[in-house]
């Protein structure tokens, strides 16, 4: 097994954060052990991609555009593109469309990245992944709430 | 630490710790890259998502298997739902590490039980081995010889 990091997340903290959700009720002990080492290979992802922006970008650090654009254009991200909507893009250079790596869905991720204004909305169709309609319904949940 | 935290109440901005990110985040990145602060900060609220998005879909799963409690193979059917299948193998191995702990941690309860000692009296014993401690501690600190 391999012990990567010796770094670890706050097993108790990551219980908190879930039960932020309130239709989110009991947790088993392991539950949020699971979540910690799943949220640890996420980070590892997309730091792995943004760096690869960066590089791309013939930069030496990280910026926010960088993680941006990553975000946009990895399929297994996309229930991030909202979080990322206010983030300046990163200053320098044609960021490299990544055909491959973990997109999911190679010619609707390149087409999205590549694409302009036109070609956004049938891209975001063909790419909606079923984490992005489960962003949808909760948005539309919470609206709802506030509304009341 | 924030102060609704203490009062037990509903904190929204609860987040990950900065430090323990900033930690991992070094451990991480390739020797010849750095991170802006705000990167990382960002980087904090996708993890924050990441944590609701599969909470959410796991909590759905468990509903669907008419449990009340969230369970690691919930977690795990989760995980394939939402397209991050390639992390199940390593996902699996933490649980059976974990399940291991829990025996040793058993283990060592049993072990405890043997020493014949009720809790008040395994209290009293490490304070006063607590005691004695500070007793050195203060001697050490103060060599009038």
């Amino acid at each position: 097994m391999q012990k990567k990091y010796r770094t670890k997340f706050p097993v108790a903290r990551i219980k908190k954060i879930m039960q932020l959700d309130e239709d989110v009720g009991k947790v088993a002990q392991a539950t949020p052990v699971l979540i910690s080492k799943a949220l640890e290979l996420f980070m590892q992802a997309l730091i792995d991609e943004s760096v690869a922006q960066t590089r791309a970008a013939g930069g030496k650090r990280v910026h926010a555009g960088h993680m941006k654009q990553a975000i946009l254009i990895t399929d297994q991200f996309d229930f991030l593109r909202e979080t990322v909507q206010d983030v300046e893009d990163a200053p320098v250079g044609a960021a490299a469309s990544r055909g491959g790596g973990r997109s999911r869905k190679t010619a609707a991720a390149a087409a999205a990245a590549a694409g302009e204004d036109g070609s956004d909305e049938a891209a975001e169709e063909v790419a909606a992944a079923p984490a992005t309609k489960k962003r949808a319904l909760r948005r539309k949940k919470l609206a709802a709430e506030e509304a009341a | 630490m924030s102060s609704s935290d203490l009062a037990g109440g509903i904190d929204e901005d609860l987040s990950l710790p900065k430090a323990t990110v900033t930690k991992l985040v070094n451990e991480m990145l390739p020797d010849d890259i750095s991170c802006a602060k705000e990167t990382r900060d960002l980087l904090i609220d996708c993890c924050v998502e990441f944590i609701h998005l599969v909470s959410s879909e796991a909590n759905e799963v468990c509903e669907k298997d008419s449990r009340k409690t969230i369970g690691p193979e919930h977690v795990i059917t989760a995980l394939q739902r939402l397209g991050f299948e390639d992390y199940i193998a390593e996902v699996r191995d933490s649980w059976d590490e974990h399940k291991e702990s829990q025996k040793e941690r058993e283990k060592r309860g049993k072990r405890m039980e043997k020493t014949g000692m009720t809790d008040e009296e395994m209290a009293r014993a490490q304070e006063e081995m607590f005691a004695q401690a500070r007793l050195r501690m203060q001697q050490s600190s103060q060599p009038n010889q």
